[in-house]
């Protein structure tokens, strides 16, 4: 075979990978821009839902909430991190699972059950407390694998051992080296984490209700109201998405011009 | 006895002995050099020193203080690895300051330190430059800058030539030398390359498979090599030598 008929075969499997990648895009776009579409279908009763009270509390409590549990995220990666990146332990691969991989791929609708369970003889379901508490489960591994990952990156060059020897302690070298290095990535988790606790339903339903101006987040609005007034929840999704788009994008800028 | 003293030194991983009953002593204020293939202990040897790794066996002692039970942050040594380890996010006067800022200097005293030495290192102008827009000579000095600033009992040297080009490596070779006899600091370098540790040691210890197997001036071991492998392991300072002669 000459050179010319193996460049022409790999071209056309080239070709083949691009076009399926190019579905896979156009999916996820469709995916993610059809509610637009939908918006632009029933432009004024939609416009008039985006003044509801209860979608404007869903959005409030949704945003509030989910900027706390980011900022949550942040304090309990630092320590995490630190732990999973610096100590020696057995079972510190089973812990690692459990801390950012469970999370993840557990159930959020029985995460929901077990701290209505757990913490509902507390006093603790359906308030707005809850709410965090449900969603930080879920959002929070982003950040602490993020912080893991980069911890672990300064370990790997040794810049801790060269900051030891010149005598730094443990609190020297996390405010002195390992934040002020980690913090490109400790920002994309906390944009991941944001992202994330935005779109949480299940255990948020199960754990702290739909209670508007409490508890209500544009997730359950949108699920509670799709069936019945749809432009209320088409009204609510679109915010929702548009924050959570602008609010990625504005990240990765950030994140890029650091 | 002031200076460094490595004592039946042994660390093993895995039941692979990387360090194999070491003994070394570096008097005061001398410039040693351990010279050995890659693989052979030489940067373990310098971790287990340094306190970044724990002996299996053996007692390291600085200026007659046994220091085994020391954290590294507590050892006084002064280090700078292969490839200088400077603070990516640090300009050049933040990387030489580092170790005094955390031992608590007053401000005044930081500024006076870090602008005496970056005049010794020739460095001056550049303190607000970070460390990827330095050369790599540029580079070693401010790490040797930042390992001096705190005065340490001894300095540990890590392949400090190999990733300086072949252009400018005798001038920093020269430049290294005059610091450690300026700051009069017993230092302890190592090295796989013969040129770079005739160059620079006052006494050369060979190692090989986790052992020292000889130790002394660099002009005794050319003549009198203890055995055919350390022959071997110096033979291009044969060639180097016949030229010169």
């Amino acid at each position: 075979m000459g050179i010319k008929e193996r460049r022409f075969t790999r071209d056309k499997f080239e070709f083949a990978i691009t076009m399926l990648a190019c579905a896979v895009v156009l999916y996820m776009l469709v995916s993610i821009f059809y509610l637009y579409v939908a918006v632009g279908q029933s432009w004024n009763l939609v416009v008039s839902a985006l003044f509801d009270s209860r979608v404007i509390g869903a959005v409030v409590i949704s945003v509030s909430s989910s900027l706390i549990v980011g900022g949550l995220a942040v304090a309990a990666a630092v320590p995490c991190a630190y732990l999973l990146a610096y100590k020696d332990f057995r079972g510190k691969g089973i812990l690692e699972t459990f801390l950012i991989d469970l999370p993840q791929t557990f159930p959020p609708v029985t995460e929901g059950l077990v701290y209505l369970l757990m913490l509902g003889p507390l006093g603790l379901a359906y308030t707005y407390t809850a709410v965090i508490i449900a969603k930080f489960y879920v959002s929070a591994p982003f950040t602490i694998s993020f912080t893991t990952r980069s911890f672990k990156g300064i370990k790997e060059s040794g810049l801790d051992t060269i900051a030891r020897s010149l005598g730094a302690k443990t609190r020297d070298i996390l405010v002195r080296v390992l934040l002020p290095l980690s913090g490109r990535d400790m920002l994309a988790g906390f944009s991941l984490t944001w992202a994330r606790a935005m779109g949480e339903l299940a255990a948020t339903l199960v754990f702290a209700g739909a209670i508007p101006w409490s508890t209500e987040i544009i997730p359950t609005l949108v699920y509670l109201t799709a069936a019945e007034t749809p432009q209320v929840a088409i009204a609510a999704s679109v915010i929702a998405e548009t924050l959570s788009i602008a609010a990625l994008l504005s990240f990765r800028w950030v994140v890029r011009r650091r | 006895m002031m200076g460094l003293r490595v004592e039946n030194v042994t660390k093993s991983y895995g039941g692979v002995k990387a360090l194999d009953q070491v003994e070394l002593t570096v008097d005061a204020a001398e410039f040693m050099v351990v010279m050995g293939p890659s693989g052979c202990g030489k940067t373990t040897l310098l971790l287990v020193i340094l306190g970044a790794l724990t002996p299996d066996d053996g007692r390291i002692w600085i200026d007659g203080k046994e220091v085994n039970q020391l954290p590294l942050e507590e050892r006084n040594i002064g280090y700078v690895p292969q490839d200088f380890g400077l603070f990516p996010h640090l300009d050049v006067y933040e990387n030489v300051a580092f170790g005094i800022r955390v031992r608590g200097y007053l401000e005044v005293r930081i500024r006076e330190r870090v602008t005496e030495l970056l005049e010794i290192m020739d460095l001056k102008g550049l303190e607000s430059r970070k460390p990827r827009e330095l050369s790599a000579g540029q580079e070693q000095r401010v790490a040797l800058a930042r390992a001096l600033a705190t005065n340490p009992s001894v300095l540990l040297l890590d392949e400090p030539l190999s990733n300086v080009d072949e252009a400018t490596k005798a001038q920093v070779g020269t430049n290294l030398k005059e610091v450690q006899e300026r700051s009069n600091i017993t230092t302890l370098c190592v090295t796989h390359n013969p040129e770079d540790a005739f160059g620079l040691g006052e006494r050369i210890a060979i190692m090989y498979s986790g052992k020292i197997i000889q130790c002394a001036t660099p002009r005794s071991i050319l003549e009198n090599p203890r055995n055919e492998l350390v022959r071997k392991l110096i033979a291009p300072m044969y060639i180097l030598w016949s030229h010169k002669s």
